[in-house]
C-alpha cells in the first residue's frame, strides 16, 4: 500500500515537474501565449494553447513570418488575474515578445490592458467579451455583442418570439451584454414586462442592471426554473442565457426536469460551444441554440481541411500535457487561430515585428479566409465576421440553423439602441 | 383498449376530417413534396403553411419523416427530381425502401422496379427550426385528436394562446368529444382566451368570468392586454371583470408559490441532509474533522459514472499513462435506464472503501489530534482530487439521468420534480437507516460506546480499532450514496466535493456537533429558509448570504447549535 502511494506521488511529481521545452533556431520570433494552463479557467484556456502551438507548427513548416520561425513562449496565467499581469510583464520586458495571444475572462484581460499599453506591446483575445473597450494595444478577434447577443435576438424575432427571459453568471460579460440586450429589445418594440429576469434601478429610476444573475459554481436552480416556467406559461417565450461554463449542468438538468423544451421556450447559450460539450450532458440540450462566429460543423473545404489538420496535428505532436482524445475545434479556438494569420499578414504588410506599424497595418483592413468564412480587420481594432446559430444535437455538434454574413464588431452599443 | 374506445377514436376522427376541416379533401403528398423540392426556405414555409386545416393521415407521417431527416430528393436518370422517404430495415448495401412522397407509391425505376437507395448518397431535405414551428401549427391541429394527452393539451392550449378567432370552431368541436378532465380545462382556458377577442361585450364579459373561474397562469398576459384595452375604451364593467380575473390568478400564483417554495425546500433541505449525513457521523460522533468528506461523495459520483458507461458502452481510461478500456454491457432502453439502481449501492460500497482505507492510513494515528487530522484529511482531499483529474480527466464527466428522474408531476401548476421527490423519499429513508444500524443493531451499540468513551469502551473489551474503521466506512458510504444522487442534478468533476463540503459543515455545526437529530432539523431549516428568502428577494445570492448572516448570528448566540449533546468525547 505504501510503495503504491509512493509511486503514485512520484507520478505526479514527474507531471508537475515537465515543462515546455524552448527550441531555439538561428532566426526566430518569439511570440506569447498567456492562457490558465491551471486552475479553474483551465479546462477552456488549455485548448486555445494548443490550437496556438498547432498553429505556429502550420506557419513554421511553411516558412515562418518575414523569413523567422515563430517561437512560442508559453506561460501560465494559473487563473489568478494578477498572476496575468505579472506573466504579461514577463513577457514583454524579459523575454521581449512580438506579440502575444492570450486571455479568456475579461478580467484577465482588463488586467493585462494596463502592462501591455505602458510597454505598447500588442495582445490578441479570442474570446466573446462585453465591448465598451477599445485599446490600440489589443487586437480584438472575439465577438462582440453585436456578434453574438443581438444576432441571437433577430433570430428568435423572427421565429415569432414575443418575451425574454434573460438569464446569466455574475460578472461584468453577462451584466452589460444584459444591459445592451435590454436596450436592443426596447428599441425593437419588445415591452418591458416582456423582459424577464428583474432589473435593478438606481435612484432616479434609470435600470443598472436587467436579468437573472446566480454565482459561479451556484448548484440550485429550482426557483429561477419554475419562474422562468410561470413566465413561459402563455407561450412564445425564450431565454437568453449567459451562464458560464459548470452552473449549466444544474440549469439545464432543473430545466428539463420541469418539463420545459426547446419547443415550449428555447435557450440561446453565449458560453456553450462544442468545447463545453466535452464536459456537458448534451443529450439534454437537445434542440437549445448556440450562436458563435464558428462552429465545427461548417460545411466547407476550408472548414473540413482546419478541423483534419488539428487532429492530425494533435496526433503527432510531442508537446506534453495535450489531451488527444475527444478534441474538438469551436468558435475561441478558430478565432485565436485567425488571430495568428491576422498578425501574419500585418507583420508581412509591414515589413517589420515592431508593434506600431504592425498595428497600422492591422488597422488598414486585412482580410483572411479562415475556417469559418472571411474575416477582415477593421479600424477599431475588432473584425467583421461572419455570425451563425446552430442548434445542439445529440452528439455536441451545432446544426446550422441561420447565418449572417459580415457582421461589422462594434464594441461601443450602450446608448446606441434607442426605444421606438 | 377495448372495442367501444376504439369506435369511439375512428368517430372523433371522422368526425375532425369530415365535418370541420372542411379542406381535407386537398391531397396533402402533393403538397408536402413540392414543398420539399422549394429553393428558399420562406417557399418551404409557405407552402406547408397552407397545410393548415388539413386533416391528410399523412401529413403526420411525412412532416416527422422530414423532421428526422429521412426525406430526400431523389435526382431520376432522366433529370427528373423526385422527393422520396427513405423506410425499412437497412440491407447489407445499408440501402432502404425509397417512398415518392408525391404518390405514397414506391419508387420505380425505368424498367418498373422497385428501386432501393442508400441514404448516405443523398442530401436530406433541408429543415429550419421556423419551418418545424411551420410544420407544428399544421401538426398542432392535427394534434387535437391525437390520443397523447400531453400533445394534445400542449396543441389546445397553444391555439388558445394565438387567440386567433378562425380556430375556435375546431376548439369547440373538440369540446364536444373530449373526455379527459385535464384536456377538457385546457379546452375550456383555451377558448375563453379567443373569446377575449371577440367583438361583442357579452362574450368577452363571459370569457373574462370563465378565466377568473379558471384562474390559469398563462392566461395573465392576456389579461393584462384585456385590462388596458377596456380602460381605454372606458368601458367599466369590463375592466372590472379583467381586474377581478388577474386577481384571481395572482392568488393562484401565490398559493402555487408558497407551495413551490415549501416543496424546494424540503428538496435542498433532503440534499444538504444527504450530503451531511455523513459528516454528521465522521465529525460529529467521531470528531475527526473531515476535510476529504467532500472527496468521499465525489467517489460515489464518479462510481455511478462508471456504472453508467458499463451499463452504456463502456468506458477508455488512461490513468497515469496505461490505457485500458472497460468492457460495457450495451444495454438499452429499460435495463440501461436502471443503472442508477445498481449505481447507488456501487456508491456506498466504492466510498466506504475509500472512507476504511483512509482511516486504516491517516486518521487511526490522529484520534486525539484534531488540528493535525484537519491537516491530514485536507492533505487526502488534495490527494484524491489530483487522482480523479489523472483517471478521470480534469474536465467534467457526463452523467445523464434516468427518465423516471427527468420528469415531473405537475398538481394545480405547482412542479414536482421526480429527481427531487426522489431526493426526499431517498433522505428518510437514509435517515431511518442510519438510526436503525445505530439504535437497533449491536454494532451500533458499540459504535455509540466507543463514540461516548474509547478508553472505557476498549477496558470493556470492545475492539475500538475495528469500531472505529466501520463508523468511518458507514461515514464515507453515506457520502457516497450523496454522490451517487448529485450526479443527477449537478456536475460530476474533481472538484465536486469542494463546491458541497462547505455546506456539510454549516449544517452539522447548526445542527450541533455529535447530534444526528439535530442534523435532520438544520438541514431542513437551512433549506426551507434559503428557499423563502430566495422567492421572497427573487435573488440567489442574496438568499444564500441573509442565511449565512443569520447562522453566524445563530451561533453567537448558541454556540454549539440547535441540540446540545453532553459527550465526553467532545470534552475530552
Amino acid at each position: 500500500m505504501i510503495t503504491k502511494f509512493t509511486q503514485l506521488l512520484s507520478v505526479g511529481a514527474l507531471a508537475l515537474g515537465a515543462s515546455f521545452g524552448t527550441a531555439h533556431a538561428a532566426e526566430t520570433v518569439k511570440v506569447g501565449i498567456l492562457h490558465s494552463l491551471s486552475g479553474t479557467m483551465a479546462i477552456s484556456e488549455t485548448s486555445l494553447r494548443d490550437v496556438l502551438l498547432f498553429t505556429f507548427d502550420e506557419i513554421n513548416a511553411k516558412g515562418g513570418v518575414l523569413g523567422k520561425k515563430i517561437e512560442p513562449v508559453v506561460v501560465d496565467g494559473a487563473s489568478n488575474w494578477p498572476l496575468f499581469a505579472e506573466k504579461a510583464k514577463q513577457l514583454l520586458e524579459q523575454d521581449k515578445v512580438a506579440v502575444t495571444f492570450g486571455c479568456w475572462t475579461s478580467v484577465s484581460r482588463k488586467s493585462v490592458l494596463p502592462v501591455y499599453e505602458k510597454n505598447n506591446g500588442l495582445l490578441f483575445y479570442p474570446v466573446q467579451y462585453e465591448g465598451e473597450e477599445e485599446s490600440q494595444n489589443v487586437a480584438y478577434t472575439a465577438e462582440a455583442v453585436n456578434q453574438q447577443a443581438t444576432p441571437a435576438v433577430d433570430y428568435y424575432l423572427a421565429e415569432g418570439k414575443k418575451k425574454f427571459y434573460l438569464l446569466g453568471s455574475d460578472y461584468v460579460y453577462p451584466q452589460t451584454t444584459n444591459l445592451v440586450l435590454l436596450e436592443y429589445l426596447l428599441s425593437k418594440g419588445v415591452k418591458l414586462e416582456n423582459i424577464g429576469g428583474g432589473f435593478k434601478k438606481d435612484e432616479s429610476g434609470k435600470i443598472i442592471s436587467a436579468g437573472k444573475y446566480t454565482p459561479f459554481g451556484h448548484t440550485d436552480y429550482q426557483q429561477i426554473v419554475s419562474e422562468i416556467k410561470q413566465f413561459a406559461a402563455s407561450g412564445d417565450a425564450c431565454v437568453i442565457s449567459t451562464l458560464n461554463g459548470d452552473t449549466n449542468v444544474p440549469f439545464f438538468k432543473e430545466y428539463a426536469a420541469a418539463g420545459l423544451s426547446a419547443e415550449k421556450c428555447p435557450v440561446v447559450s453565449f458560453s456553450i460551444s462544442e468545447d463545453e460539450f466535452r464536459g456537458l450532458p448534451a443529450k439534454q440540450l437537445v434542440g437549445q441554440l448556440g450562436c458563435w462566429t464558428y462552429f465545427q460543423s461548417i460545411n466547407t473545404p476550408a472548414n473540413k481541411k482546419f478541423v483534419a489538420d488539428f487532429q492530425a496535428w494533435l496526433k503527432t505532436t510531442k508537446t506534453p500535457g495535450i489531451v488527444k482524445d475527444g478534441r474538438v475545434t469551436c468558435s475561441p479556438m478558430v478565432l485565436s487561430y485567425v488571430g495568428v494569420y491576422l498578425w501574419k499578414a500585418a507583420v508581412e504588410k509591414a515589413g517589420s515585428f515592431d508593434v506600431d506599424k504592425v498595428r497600422a497595418a492591422y488597422k488598414s483592413g486585412l482580410s483572411f479566409d479562415g475556417p469559418g468564412g472571411k474575416v477582415t480587420t477593421q479600424k477599431n481594432m475588432h473584425v467583421t465576421k461572419n455570425v451563425f446559430i446552430g442548434e445542439t444535437k445529440a452528439d455536441g455538434q451545432f446544426k446550422i440553423v441561420k447565418s449572417f454574413d459580415n457582421v461589422y464588431g462594434e464594441p461601443w452599443l450602450k446608448g446606441k439602441f434607442k426605444a421606438k | 383498449m377495448n372495442f367501444f374506445h376504439r369506435a369511439r377514436r375512428l368517430l372523433v376522427l371522422a368526425a375532425l376530417s369530415l365535418g370541420l376541416l372542411s379542406r381535407a379533401a386537398d391531397p396533402a403528398r402533393p403538397i408536402i413534396a413540392q414543398a420539399a423540392l422549394a429553393e428558399s426556405p420562406a417557399q418551404r414555409i409557405a407552402i406547408i403553411t397552407t397545410l393548415i386545416g388539413s386533416g391528410d393521415e399523412s401529413i403526420q407521417g411525412l412532416l416527422a419523416a422530414w423532421k428526422e431527416d429521412a426525406l430526400f430528393v431523389y435526382a431520376a436518370p432522366d433529370g427528373a427530381k423526385i422527393p422520396v422517404q427513405l423506410s425499412g430495415d437497412k440491407d447489407d448495401k445499408d440501402s432502404q425502401a425509397a417512398t415518392r412522397v408525391d404518390t405514397g407509391k414506391p419508387l420505380l425505376s425505368a424498367a418498373g422496379q422497385p428501386l432501393r437507395l442508400i441514404a448516405a448518397d443523398l442530401t436530406a431535405v433541408e429543415h429550419t427550426s421556423a419551418l418545424r414551428r411551420a410544420m407544428k401549427a399544421v401538426l398542432d391541429l392535427l394534434d387535437l385528436s391525437t390520443p397523447d394527452l400531453k400533445k394534445r393539451i400542449s396543441a389546445i392550449q397553444t391555439l388558445g394562446f394565438a387567440q386567433d378567432a378562425e380556430k375556435l370552431a375546431a376548439l369547440q368541436a373538440r369540446q364536444k368529444l373530449e373526455t379527459v378532465p385535464a384536456a377538457q380545462l385546457a379546452l375550456r382556458e383555451a377558448i375563453a382566451l379567443i373569446g377575449l377577442k371577440d367583438a361583442s361585450t357579452e362574450v368577452k364579459l363571459a370569457s373574462l368570468q370563465e378565466l377568473e373561474a379558471l384562474h390559469p397562469i398563462g392566461s395573465a398576459d392576456a389579461l393584462r392586454a384585456a385590462l388596458k384595452e377596456a380602460e381605454a375604451a372606458s368601458h367599466p364593467s369590463l375592466a372590472a371583470a379583467a381586474r377581478a380575473a388577474l386577481n384571481a390568478v395572482d392568488r393562484h400564483l401565490t398559493t402555487v408559490n408558497f407551495f413551490g417554495t415549501l416543496f424546494r425546500g424540503l428538496s435542498l433541505g433532503s440534499i444538504l441532509l444527504v450530503v451531511a449525513l455523513g459528516l454528521a457521523i465522521t465529525f460529529g460522533l467521531m470528531g475527526v474533522i473531515n476535510m476529504a468528506h467532500g472527496e468521499m461523495i465525489a467517489v460515489g459520483a464518479y462510481t455511478t459514472y462508471v456504472v453508467q458507461n458499463v451499463f452504456g458502452s463502456g468506458l477508455a481510461l488512461s490513468p497515469f499513462g496505461f490505457s485500458f478500456h472497460l468492457p460495457g454491457m450495451n444495454t438499452g432502453g429499460w435495463l440501461y435506464e436502471s443503472y442508477f439502481l445498481f449505481a447507488l449501492p456501487l456508491s456506498f460500497l466504492s466510498a466506504a472503501l475509500v472512507g476504511i482505507a483512509m482511516e486504516r492510513t491517516v486518521i487511526q494515528w490522529l484520534y486525539r489530534r484534531p488540528l493535525e487530522s484537519l491537516l491530514a484529511t485536507w492533505g487526502v482531499s488534495l490527494f484524491l482530487q489530483q487522482f480523479f483529474r489523472r483517471v478521470f480527466g480534469s474536465n467534467n464527466v457526463q452523467v445523464s439521468s434516468p427518465s423516471y428522474l427527468s420528469d415531473n408531476w405537475t398538481f394545480n401548476d405547482i412542479i414536482f420534480g421526480w429527481n427531487r421527490v426522489f431526493v426526499i423519499g431517498f433522505a428518510g429513508l437514509i435517515v431511518l437507516g442510519v438510526w436503525l444500524v445505530l439504535t437497533r443493531t449491536s454494532l451500533g451499540l458499540l459504535i455509540r460506546a466507543v463514540m461516548q468513551n474509547r478508553n472505557m469502551a476498549s477496558c470493556m473489551g470492545v475492539r475500538t480499532e475495528r469500531v472505529n474503521m466501520l463508523t468511518f466506512g458507514l461515514g464515507s458510504g453515506l457520502a457516497g450514496l450523496a454522490g451517487a444522487f448529485l450526479s443527477q442534478i449537478g456536475n460530476v468533476g474533481p472538484s465536486l466535493g469542494q463546491s458541497y463540503i462547505v455546506d456539510c459543515f454549516m449544517t452539522v455545526v447548526v445542527g450541533g456537533v455529535g447530534n444526528l437529530p439535530g442534523t435532520v432539523v438544520s438541514a431542513f431549516g437551512i433549506g426551507l429558509a434559503d428557499q423563502s428568502l430566495q422567492q421572497i428577494l427573487l435573488n440567489p445570492v442574496l438568499g444564500k448570504i441573509t442565511v449565512l448572516i443569520a447562522i453566524i448570528l445563530f451561533l453567537q448566540w448558541r454556540p454549539a447549535g440547535i441540540f446540545v449533546t453532553k459527550s465526553r468525547s467532545l470534552e475530552g
